[in-house]
């Protein structure tokens, strides 16, 4: 709204996502290259023009953390301005790549990230089984953890599953629909499907649950001044924030504590953007599991808490009700690359903005919402994000 | 985190919390409790939470709680551990909480705000654990 807010004076012109499958034959480094690559060229722009990344980077400006930790000024044989490997994806990063162009500490900043060749075939992916001493003996995983929140919200407001089960049931099939959906073509599926699929933890089915696959995405966030001469109609952050509430997968998540997190954020967000909940055209929110979804209309303030299921279930979440969400098929039908995950979120509503989403192409798309991470994680991110 | 071991780990020599599972090791059930403020916290961090005192010590709990939230697990992170079983957040009487398993009872018996008392159990990888049972469940 205001053009004197400093994010208001960046943009994200860049964006990609490589194939998303179940395994890549290949490295989280080189996988991720490849989106850097890829976003890069959407961008109208070159290695040349990069003075600042965001990625996984060992040493000096970082500390290795894998998957995907790579010498990234080596990798692109430049010296760079500015480098911020703490949280490298998603909303976060883009917020922290667009303060920093912003601030003028760099031009162009290109946030990529994902994984590859670390899934080894097995069902349930390493990193959803946190290895800390008073979780893994437990024999807790990530889904186990979301349970726990999830739990509570059923014990005080029983839901009802039907309406619940609808909501994986379309987010899966907008993933049919998606050509380059690890699910393309699978489906379609209804809430009776989501209702029989076997119990992982109570009360989470296998369709409610996000996929764990690999690929990685990538985002390119320059100056307004610089983008007007790029190719790709600019998209702007009109608005973000995010709550760290605390280091995730150590101590259990409390619903009472956890259930709204990412409100604050989410006040800041709309505020900084002038904007109201009700203005989005299209939610690309963080779908971890079918209550996460829930969950964030519950904090966003468009239903009272234990009325989201209900509420979604009436307003219709395809590309004709009136929340549309998760356009491509989200976490749990499209891809769930780890730590590339929250960035992917971001790739599809800059798609939906430019109005090149494909088939969940929300028409005349001019306001995105993109979350990250949600309850069980105990952090939570909000992006407010605007045609050009 | 690697599979089963041949010789169990000395948990007790673990920095920061190996006083914590030296206890558990003799079926005692621990908590850090704060020598400035009086509060108990989990899990074991450098400093207390409510006041950022690092002069905190382990003091012995009742071992009494309620059961916060629960899930039973039907499909295990790996194929050390046998499904159905029962994670829970319990919260204990002294004001601090800690995931745990509920055990000894069947898992559609186990209920938000059930009272519950420590029960030590042998996890998959021979430790000792502390896990939780229903009050008046059978021994």
């Amino acid at each position: 709204m205001s053009g004197t807010h400093p994010l208001h004076r960046v943009a994200i012109v860049g964006v990609a996502a490589t194939e998303m499958a179940r395994q890549i034959d290949t490295s989280s480094a080189e996988v991720s290259l490849r989106a850097a690559l890829a976003a890069l060229d959407d961008a109208g722009l070159g290695v040349a023009d990069v003075d600042g990344v965001a990625a996984r980077w060992p040493g000096p400006g970082g500390t290795v953390f894998q998957p995907g930790s790579a010498d990234w000024a080596g990798v692109f044989g430049q010296p760079l301005r500015w480098v911020c490997d703490t949280y490298p994806q998603g909303v976060p990063g883009a917020l922290d790549a667009a303060a920093a162009v912003a601030a003028g500490l760099c031009e162009t900043a290109l946030v990529f990230g994902g994984q590859a060749g670390v899934m080894g075939g097995s069902a349930v992916a390493d990193y959803t089984r946190p290895d800390n001493e008073f979780i893994a003996c437990w024999g807790s995983l990530t889904a186990a953890q979301f349970a726990l929140v999830a739990q509570v919200y059923r014990h005080r407001h029983a839901p009802d599953p039907e309406q619940l089960a609808a909501i994986a049931a379309a987010i899966r099939n907008a993933g049919s629909a998606n050509p380059a959906a690890v699910m393309a073509g699978r489906g379609p599926y209804t809430a009776t499907d989501v209702l029989a699929s076997p119990m992982v933890a109570e009360p989470f089915r296998l369709l409610d649950l996000c996929l764990a696959t690999e690929g990685a995405a990538a985002m390119v966030i320059t100056t307004t001044e610089r983008a007007r001469d790029l190719p790709q109609p600019p998209v702007a952050i009109l608005g973000g924030g995010a709550e760290w509430h605390r280091q995730q997968y150590v101590n259990p998540p409390r619903y009472d504590e956890v259930w709204s997190l990412g409100a604050d954020a989410a006040r800041r967000a709309f505020d900084l953007a002038g904007l109201r909940p009700h203005d989005v055209d299209v939610f690309e929110l963080y779908d971890i599991n079918t209550y996460e979804v829930v969950r964030q209309f519950e904090m966003l303030g468009l239903c009272a808490e234990g009325e989201g299921a209900e509420y979604l279930w009436e307003a219709g979440i395809g590309t004709d009700g009136r929340h549309p969400l998760n356009t491509d098929g989200g976490l749990l039908s499209y891809s769930h690359i780890g730590w590339g995950g929250p960035t992917l979120k971001i790739v599809e509503a800059v798609r939906q903005l430019r109005g090149t989403a494909g088939p969940g192409q929300v028409p005349n798309a001019e306001v995105a919402l993109v979350t990250g991470a949600g309850s069980g994680a105990q952090y939570h991110n909000v992006m407010v994000l605007g045609g050009g | 985190m690697g599979g089963r071991t041949d010789e169990l780990e000395d948990r007790s020599l673990r920095p920061l919390t190996g006083e914590f599972w030296a206890a558990v090791n003799r079926a005692e059930l621990v908590r850090p409790v704060c020598n400035d403020c009086g509060q108990s916290f989990f899990v074991p961090q450098f400093a207390c939470p409510y006041c950022q005192s690092t002069n905190w010590d382990y003091q012995p709990s009742s071992g009494r709680g309620r059961v916060y939230s629960h899930t039973t697990v039907h499909r295990p992170p790996t194929p050390a551990f046998t499904a159905p079983y029962v994670m829970a957040d319990v919260d204990v009487e002294e004001g601090w909480h800690l995931l745990t398993w509920i055990v000894d009872c069947e898992p559609d018996q186990v209920a938000i705000d059930m009272p519950v008392s420590v029960k030590f159990v042998t996890g998959p990888d021979g430790h000792r654990l502390p896990a939780f049972a229903p009050d008046g469940a059978a021994r």
